[in-house]
């Protein structure tokens, strides 16, 4: 088994931004990042392409700038979706052994998992990732594939996530056109908890939800395992919306207002005043109380994570063990923190922003998550890949039967 | 080689401007100017308090009364004031003789200023000098007795100065807190008249690209009885020229902008540095047409002084009757019937001197537009029916028939304004069109009001150019028209709430509710 550096390339259209990630994977699995090249998208509207040749336009400047910032010639593509119509459920397939086979074998083991991902998903549905989470033989749990072990009933706990083929089948198609081969696609949130979990933090209980612009995606692992994804279609831009909705303020004064002076909290001390936006240019102000200011973000944020919350199984967020990642653009809101707390009632994880300039800052650098996490995801599928088939380690879980 | 006679000067040198400060109030207020200092003004106190004289930091000090007070003051009596200047009147005379301008400051209600201010002017308008009078009114809390000394005071001041600018003592408490020292009181209002003299000052020393003369100040002065509205800002740096106005609004003699309200004449002079933008006058004017009412002359003055460096100063110069602060008047009226008698009492020699000068401005200094008032040098005559008058013609013109331009000039400064402020889809005619020379149209027989400062001129005859400011009237009806049709609804939305960017979408259900609607609008409900 050679291990080269193999370069890794992930790509994110997101609502407002269109980012490529360039990412060497080194001998030791560390990843250094090469280059990222970013545009502001446009064609994109919460999280789903909805102006093709724009979106192109945009695909096209990244790419560029990508290969630019890396000086590598990218060809292929680790490509991150995102989209309301994206689900993810967990299904068990049980699989009961026939008589005179005591042992588990290897088609046993396929014929569960057969039956597990065989969930009724609406017609223009695909599979997306039915990833394995855990295997069940005679009612106790294996983490790993129980082949070889002595049972009756093997059961394969899947989680399956699956979306409109025909959406999906779109981006693809835009990433071809660049002309770029699409390694794999994933689902945005399961690329940003790459990123954002270590290992003791899945086996913990954690809950990453990434705020972007147009959606909110989220992802629940416990015990290791992934438990639930999904992704909500609101965002960043619904905040300014409403912000300027309810108060008649220009689109963009109400995203400066939103960037400079919003404040999620329900803190009354911060929501004292006025908050003003001085022009340059010596033009009207823009003043706006602040307590009505916080108020609309306060309540958007606090529906769309009330709605993560319902979305997850039951007991779920009692059993988070090492606490929610907020991650994403507008995971930077002031005063986040204490809302998320006030919803989940665990301990709350932001990134820190990056105090350095330069590459090894966009590390840390929330925006830029899932992009970086895609690159981790490569990683991994490149160790499973490059592991003899048969073993099927912990950290490579990730089945995709991609174009299915 | 074109010989042509050179006319007098246009510009007024400080050196030929004196500032008197008459009486204890008035020796404040000269201390206060001599402190901030103003080039080349030469400042004269005259006092019978030998003790104020002696404070002062006047260059020039003449004591009045000498024998009759001796030394000591007039004692609040106006009777003994008067005797007590006109003992020194030759030395005023010799004084002031020379100066082109005068500047009288007195504060009214006492011995010396109301008893002595009337003959001074008297004495500096035998002398030929233009007298602006800076007066102030009495507390109110010193009684009955001093208010009607003022006021008589107030009344010759008003029949014999050529302009009268009065501050009322009572608004000068919005300056300062009543709990400050009545010493940091007082100084506030001298600062404010001092700086008040010295915009004037401003005005009339520096030639302005816009140049607003002595005439539009009396222009806009010219109710008799009149309080003085007064601002002045001044600001730098970015947004100066927001700032600027908002200080100048933030004088209390303007209440904050609402007494601009009934105004009828308004004089603005903006003063800046080399970088002063046409943008940043656009900004301002744009801002003052909130305050001041539609109806109003608003006489717009410019210059550029490179020493004012990054800081833009605006002076806001305008002045309602007496009684409009009270209950609403008829000066529309009033002011139309001050304009009526004035062609008949323009004599010929005030028409043609202007009607030599244009030729003589035109090729002197072509590019220059500025707006000055025709019907000013008849006005002057309208307000001053004193049986000097034969005289004061004479002396006015020679004063001021430099200061007239040509009026298309006019046209063109309001052409400039009106497609700025009023009708932006017109291009701006390019200042050079005042070379032409301009059809001479001296129009003292300007009986109507004032027409609307950026209303196209219709009265101006001018080149085809000033005309086509004129086509926004017609086209406009058809603009509004074409604005209302407004485009047909292609969907009816059952939810008519607006839904800003998502306009147009598909409501996004999520678990029954619409997520792109505000959840502040939602929970409302």
């Amino acid at each position: 088994m050679a291990r080269r550096t193999k370069i890794h390339v992930g790509l994110e259209i997101g609502t407002s931004k269109t980012c490529i990630v360039v990412g060497e994977v080194k001998a030791d699995s560390a990843v250094k990042i090469l280059g990222i090249g970013e545009t502001k998208s446009a064609g994109v509207r919460k999280g789903e392409i909805y102006d093709y040749s724009q979106t192109r336009a945009c695909l096209k400047d990244a790419l560029a700038k990508a290969e630019d910032a890396s000086d590598v010639e990218i060809g292929s593509v680790f490509l991150s979706v995102t989209g309301a119509h994206i689900l993810g459920v967990n299904n068990r397939g049980t699989f009961r052994l026939p008589d005179g086979e005591p042992v588990v074998t290897p088609e046993h083991v396929e014929d569960a998992r057969t039956i597990a991902r065989d969930i009724h998903i609406p017609q223009d549905h695909v599979y997306l990732h039915p990833i394995i989470r855990n295997y069940w033989l005679d009612g106790l749990e294996h983490s790993t594939s129980p082949i070889g072990l002595f049972g009756k009933t093997v059961e394969a706990d899947f989680h399956i996530v699956h979306g409109i083929g025909t959406r999906l089948q779109n981006s693809i198609k835009l990433v071809r056109e660049m002309p770029l081969e699409v390694d794999d696609i994933v689902f945005a949130p399961i690329a940003t908890a790459q990123m954002a979990l270590n290992h003791e933090q899945r086996e913990n209980g954690a809950l990453v939800i990434d705020i972007g612009a147009g959606t909110t995606d989220y992802a629940l692992y416990l015990g290791g395992v992934i438990a639930a994804c999904g992704c909500i279609p609101v965002g960043g831009d619904h905040i300014t919306n409403d912000i300027h909705l309810v108060t008649g303020l220009a689109f963009s004064k109400a995203e400066q207002l939103k960037i400079l002076e919003g404040d999620a909290s329900a803190d009354a001390l911060r929501s004292v005043g006025t908050a003003k936006l001085t022009d340059e240019r010596g033009y009207a102000e823009v003043e706006v109380d602040r307590s009505v200011l916080n108020e609309i973000i306060r309540q958007r944020l606090e529906e769309t994570l009330k709605l993560i919350r319902q979305r997850l199984p039951t007991g779920a967020v009692e059993a988070i063990g090492a606490g929610v990642f907020l991650t994403g653009g507008t995971s930077l809101m002031r005063g986040f923190s204490e809302l998320a707390f006030d919803v989940f009632g665990r301990d709350i994880y932001r990134p820190e922003l990056p105090e350095i300039s330069g590459i090894q800052a966009s590390f840390k650098d929330p925006r830029y998550a899932t992009s970086i996490g895609l690159i981790r995801y490569a990683q991994i599928l490149e160790t499973e890949r490059a592991a003899p088939p048969g073993v099927i380690g912990r950290i490579g879980r990730m089945f995709w039967p991609f174009g299915r | 080689m074109i010989t042509y006679s050179h006319a007098p000067q246009e510009t007024i040198s400080p050196s030929s401007v004196k500032i008197i400060g008459l009486g204890g109030a008035g020796s404040n207020m000269l201390e206060c100017i001599a402190l901030d200092g103003m080039e080349g003004t030469e400042l004269l106190a005259l006092s019978s308090d030998a003790r104020t004289l002696g404070a002062c930091l006047a260059k020039e000090k003449i004591q009045l009364g000498v024998n009759l007070t001796r030394g000591l003051g007039a004692g609040g009596d106006p009777e003994l004031g008067r005797q007590a200047v006109l003992e020194a009147e030759a030395q005023i005379r010799a004084a002031v003789q020379g100066h082109r301008i005068v500047f009288l400051c007195a504060g009214l209600g006492g011995g010396s200023g109301s008893g002595a201010a009337p003959i001074v002017t008297r004495i500096a308008r035998e002398e030929g000098a233009f007298v602006v009078v800076f007066v102030t009114m009495p507390f109110a809390f010193e009684g009955k007795r001093r208010r009607d000394q003022a006021e008589t005071a107030l009344n010759e001041l008003a029949v014999l100065s050529n302009a009268l600018v009065t501050f009322d003592n009572n608004r000068m408490g919005e300056l300062v807190l009543a709990k400050q020292g009545i010493h940091e009181a007082f100084t506030a209002a001298n600062q404010m008249i001092s700086e008040s003299i010295k915009a004037v000052i401003r005005l009339v020393v520096r030639p302005g690209l816009i140049n607003v003369g002595l005439d539009d100040l009396v222009s806009a002065l010219r109710t008799n009885r009149s309080r003085c509205l007064f601002g002045s800002g001044i600001a730098d740096g970015k947004d100066r020229a927001t700032k600027a106005l908002r200080n100048a609004l933030a004088s209390p003699l303007l209440d904050q902008g609402a007494l601009l309200k009934e105004a009828q004449t308004v004089l603005v002079h903006l003063c800046g540095g080399e970088n002063l933008t046409l943008f940043e006058i656009e900004l301002l004017m744009q801002n003052l047409q909130k305050y001041v009412p539609e109806s109003a002359h608003v006489l717009f003055g410019a210059a550029v002084d490179p020493a004012m460096g990054d800081s833009l100063s605006l002076t806001l110069v305008s002045a309602l009757p007496e009684d409009a602060l009270t209950n609403p008047r008829e000066t529309p009226g009033q002011t139309a019937a001050t304009v009526e008698p004035s062609p008949t009492l323009s004599p010929i020699p005030a028409s043609e001197s202007p009607a030599a000068a244009p030729e003589v401005k035109a090729m002197e200094i072509p590019p220059i537009p500025t707006a000055v008032e025709p019907e000013t040098p008849s006005l002057f005559e309208a307000v001053d029916p004193l049986p000097s008058a034969p005289e004061e013609t004479i002396i006015d013109e020679s004063l001021f028939s430099e200061e007239e331009t040509p009026a298309p000039a006019i046209g063109e400064f309001t052409a400039l304004a009106t497609v700025e402020i009023s009708e932006p889809e017109i291009e701006v005619e390019p200042a050079a069109e005042v070379e032409e020379l301009p059809v001479l149209r001296l129009e003292p027989a300007e009986a109507t009001p004032q027409p609307l400062p950026w209303a196209p001129p219709s009265s101006y005859e001018t080149s085809a150019d000033v005309t086509s400011t004129q086509k926004p009237e017609p086209e406009a009806p058809k603009l509004k028209l074409g604005i209302k049709t407004s485009s047909p609804q292609s969907e009816l939305s059952l939810d008519s709430s607006p839904r800003g960017r998502f306009e147009g979408e598909k409501p996004n259900v999520f678990e029954g509710e619409d997520l792109d609607l505000p959840p502040f609008l939602r929970k409302k409900k």
